[in-house]
């Protein structure tokens, strides 16, 4: 080997040994270019006016230099970002089609006549720069799809009025308002395409647990919630006009169950129907049924009873928050695993039967048609010290998403996240 | 810039940054820090003019290259450098010989070294001849500069990675063995002394 040869042996090998550029490095780079332009601009004493015009349909938004600002949740499409070290998260998580859009706290506040009212704490994706930052304006928040905009109720439960966020400036951009329909609106979730917004109204708070319904628990006394869901609206966001149908909260005739203030109401897997969680597994006839029959019922978007849509037969939002795959050939279910092991499994959507077991404890979201985003705890872990996991069909690779959460309610470290569709 | 450009610069750093991270960083004598800066430097002054670009690529690395052999960048002091390696070899005896075939991946280190050490514009050459095995020509162009002015500097840079590294000789001695000239045997030399 002559000097030449070496030094080309050398070279390839130190540029082998280079690790991959930054995962952001072109998020950086247009970041950096727009400070740059930002001082350049500042620094000439010249005025430039700037014709701008916003794309609806692009999840692209206009900053003041006229540049074009890109969404955090955009610019990092098609990877995987984990945080292993974070509980809470700070940096963004994402994985497949979805990503971490916000994720809340809860604590309990006593009120002087010893109410309680469980008071969300929420923190949501900042879309400029890939961090959660805390936004504590509101009671109650919910991410749309493409993660350009969430749908927010203000402090005083129920609301009357929805703000729709801009994610990328922060500010309610339009109130949509809700007055005289059923009390107020005491939860928001938007259709799968995001067009449409199902509010739940409640003439109480929903988050209100009451003295005078004190139960005793464990040699003290709690608060219990008052059944106060009076209905439900369907509104477009586009017109902000609203579809009011009554729907009291659900109870079952013979055991007189309720979930507590009356389950909030979600749309179902295409947006066509009301899914209603209940907390009795009933079948058609009415009586408390076999595993098989999850406890939900379908409803058209005027609140009328409807049979399951044949896919969605085994959708059980309450165990299995993942419902159906995106594909529509598997339905998550419910834990499966053991005293001392954690499994869930999928289903297959028109029988119910158990197509495959997978690791994790709680199927939380699909991040494409054959890997989940669920919760796991860490082997020999506590039950309740849940971090974010990605698990794969067929697969028993377990990759980490987030730290784990601390284990006790109503406390800082113990957050639920709130995924979107990047 | 504009959406599409945007799109467009967004597929393209995120297919290439990679590729072109490994030559700013050799560029840089292996400095992984100052690899990202100038990659992003380029970067950026690219994005300044993405709709206009062509080739994308051949554009980013004629920055890249102009951007280190240009007077600023020379001015700044030569950083530490940061090796995954250990500084000496298991058996402590710090020596590269050409002989051992255990000494080869010690010589690549030194060689890694002495690289780190020539001036941007040296480096650059290098690179370009014997990384991206670039005719002088082309080279030529891309550092815009005469074909003799890249014969030079070449013929400059070895003798000066010879100079830094003086037991790369014992390649120069292995060669003439195995051309089968009789040379007098090389001079001893102390233990390299690599730095971490």
């Amino acid at each position: 080997m002559n000097v030449e040869e070496l030094v080309r042996a050398t070279l390839r090998e130190q540029a082998a040994g280079t690790e991959s550029a930054p995962a952001d490095l072109a998020g950086r780079v247009l970041t950096a270019r727009r400070r740059r332009r930002a001082r350049h601009l500042a620094g000439a004493a010249a005025t430039t006016v700037l014709v701008v015009a916003a794309a609806v349909a692009v999840p692209a938004a206009l900053d003041r230099d006229g540049d074009t600002v890109r969404l955090a949740s955009e610019v990092s499409r098609g990877r995987t970002l984990t945080h292993v070290d974070q509980s809470p998260p700070r940096d963004l998580i994402a994985v497949g089609e979805q990503a971490l859009a916000a994720y809340f706290t809860t604590r309990k506040v006593e009120q002087p006549n010893r109410d309680e009212i469980a008071t969300r704490t929420y923190s949501v994706l900042d879309q400029r720069t890939g961090r959660y930052e805390v936004d504590a304006r509101w009671a109650y928040l919910t991410v749309a799809p493409g993660m350009r905009t969430a749908a927010v109720l203000e402090r005083q439960l129920p609301a009357t009025r929805i703000g729709v966020l801009d994610l990328l400036t922060r500010k309610v951009t339009r109130w949509i308002p809700m007055e005289g329909l059923g009390g107020g609106v005491g939860a928001v979730e938007f259709s799968p395409d995001g067009k449409k917004l199902i509010a739940t109204t409640y003439d109480k708070n929903p988050d209100r647990t009451f003295w005078s319904k004190k139960v005793p628990v464990n040699n003290t006394e709690e608060p219990q919630p008052v059944s106060s869901r009076t209905g439900f609206a369907i509104v477009d966001v586009g017109s902000g006009t609203a579809d009011w149908h009554a729907l009291p909260a659900f109870k079952e005739p013979e055991y007189g169950m309720t979930f507590g203030s009356g389950q909030k109401l979600l749309f179902n897997d295409d947006g066509t129907l009301v899914y209603e969680a209940i907390n009795v597994a009933v079948d058609a006839s009415g009586e408390e049924s076999a595993d098989k029959v999850p406890a939900r019922i379908y409803r058209d978007l005027r609140g009328k009873e409807v049979p399951a849509p044949p896919r969605e037969k085994y959708v059980d939002r309450m165990m299995a928050p993942a419902g159906l795959s995106p594909n529509g050939e598997l339905v998550a279910g419910p834990f499966a695993g053991g005293l001392r092991t954690t499994a869930t499994q999928v289903l297959d959507p028109r029988t119910g039967d158990r197509a495959a077991k997978l690791k994790g404890q709680e199927l939380l979201v699909w991040a494409d048609d054959e890997r989940l985003i669920a919760w796991d705890i860490a082997a020999g872990g506590n039950e309740y010290e849940n971090r974010l996991v990605l698990i794969t069909i067929g697969s028993d690779k377990v990759v980490s998403l987030s730290g784990a959460r601390t284990p006790k309610d109503y406390s800082p470290g113990r957050w639920e996240p709130i995924f979107a569709k990047r | 810039m504009d959406a599409t450009s945007q799109e467009s610069f967004l597929e393209f750093v995120t297919n290439r940054s990679t590729a072109l991270l490994r030559t700013a960083v050799l560029l840089s004598g292996g400095d992984r820090h100052a690899g990202e800066d100038l990659l992003q430097n380029a970067l950026m002054k690219a994005a300044g003019r993405w709709h206009r670009i062509d080739e994308p690529e051949a554009y980013v690395r004629q920055i890249l290259y102009r951007q280190q052999v240009s007077r600023w960048r020379l001015k700044g002091p030569r950083r530490e450098l940061t090796v995954a390696e250990p500084p000496d070899p298991a058996d402590g005896t710090g020596t590269a010989t050409a002989a051992d075939g255990t000494g080869a991946a010690e010589l690549r280190l030194v060689m890694r070294d002495a690289l780190s050490r020539l001036t941007a514009r040296q480096r650059a050459v290098l690179v370009l001849r014997y990384f991206e095995d670039l005719p002088e020509a082309d080279v030529a162009r891309l550092l815009g500069c005469s074909v003799g002015t890249v014969r030079s500097t070449t013929h400059r840079s070895l003798a000066r990675l010879r100079a830094l590294a003086p037991e790369l000789d014992l390649l120069a001695a292995s060669d003439d063995e195995r051309q089968g000239q009789q040379q007098p045997p090389s001079r001893d030399f102390a233990p390299v002394e690599v730095r971490p």
